[in-house]
């Protein structure tokens, strides 16, 4: 017996990990991910692990192969889209990629921007990211994707406001700009608290 | 060969480890071991170091590219890196070693 369940967690990448694996532990195994559904079947209760990982930034053909490199370890990855919409033959420009900035099309890289990585419970902690250099790389790529994009929306919101005031386009845009500006300001912190222990440890 | 400075501790044991060529779920166990579970480093972290190490030419892919369970082993340059490394750590202990032995 399946069981489907409806959340949405866009950029709290943390919350949705945290999600995942309580539903471990209650004994629920994920199967599938939609946009905003999540299909699970029962399993042990913690017999699994779950962890969220950020894979925007990289081109489809790195993010494959880093898929790969974590299905040889022994693990399963599923791919996730961050957003809501539907797209084919869509191209979005990611400044804050590797490199240059990277283009997300469709088919490629747009709809697959977070990896949900499962691994059986051996007792040990499961995580992904654990190197001081590898953990600033991460919040790092984070800041800048929900940065830029909060900078964006920012735009948009004083452009509305001087062309029309309070209306509720302006309103929504705020609202947004700061629905976003949350996980840059989230990784900011613990970037700069990695920072200060780097300074002193590896 | 250019002045590398010091490894991090990630960095030395994963080319310690490719004196025998392994994949990297072997790479990952073998530091587990040697440091009786104190290092232990995440799948993200170890495919970032082994990418890293590979591009400088410390280390090298075996076989074919897309084969199951890629394997690596460490270059010359690797370990001439390596031997560095010791040297720097034999001088640092035994300067550490000097201060302390001094004060008790």
């Amino acid at each position: 017996m399946s069981k489907r369940v409806y959340r949405y967690f866009y950029g709290f990448l943390d919350k949705q990990q945290s999600f995942l694996n309580r539903m471990a532990r209650e004994g629920w195994r994920l199967m599938r991910t939609g946009r905003i559904s999540y299909v699970f079947e029962p399993c042990e209760p913690d017999e699994y692990n779950y962890c969220v990982d950020f894979v925007a930034h990289k081109s489809p053909r790195a993010s494959q192969d880093y898929q790969r490199f974590l299905d040889e370890m022994g693990y399963r990855v599923m791919t996730k889209p961050l957003n809501i919409n539907y797209s084919i033959g869509k191209v979005r420009v990611r400044p804050w990629g590797e490199g240059w900035g990277k283009l997300a099309t469709s088919p490629g890289a747009f709809n697959k921007e977070l990896l949900i990585v499962e691994k059986k419970n051996d007792g040990k902690p499961f995580e992904l990211h654990t190197t001081m250099e590898d953990r600033m790389a991460y919040y790092r790529t984070q800041r800048s994707a929900w940065g830029t994009l909060a900078l964006a929306l920012a735009a948009f919101a004083v452009y509305s406001l001087v062309r029309y005031g309070w209306a509720w386009q302006a309103v929504a845009l705020s609202v947004l700009t700061l629905f976003h500006l949350w996980p840059a300001w989230q990784s900011h912190h613990i970037l700069k608290q990695l920072k200060a222990q780097s300074e002193v440890m590896e | 060969m250019e002045n590398v400075g010091a490894l991090t501790e990630v960095s030395l044991f994963i080319l310690l480890s490719l004196y025998e060529p392994r994949h990297g779920y072997a790479v990952m166990q073998f530091i587990e071991q040697q440091t009786d579970g104190r290092l232990r480093l995440g799948a993200g972290s170890l495919y970032g170091a082994l990418n890293n190490l590979a591009d400088k030419g410390w280390i090298e892919p075996l076989g074919e590219a897309d084969r199951r369970r890629r394997e690596y082993r460490i270059t010359l340059i690797g370990k001439k890196v390596v031997q560095g490394e010791i040297r720097r750590l034999h001088q640092l202990t035994a300067f550490a070693e000097e201060i302390v032995g001094e004060q008790t």
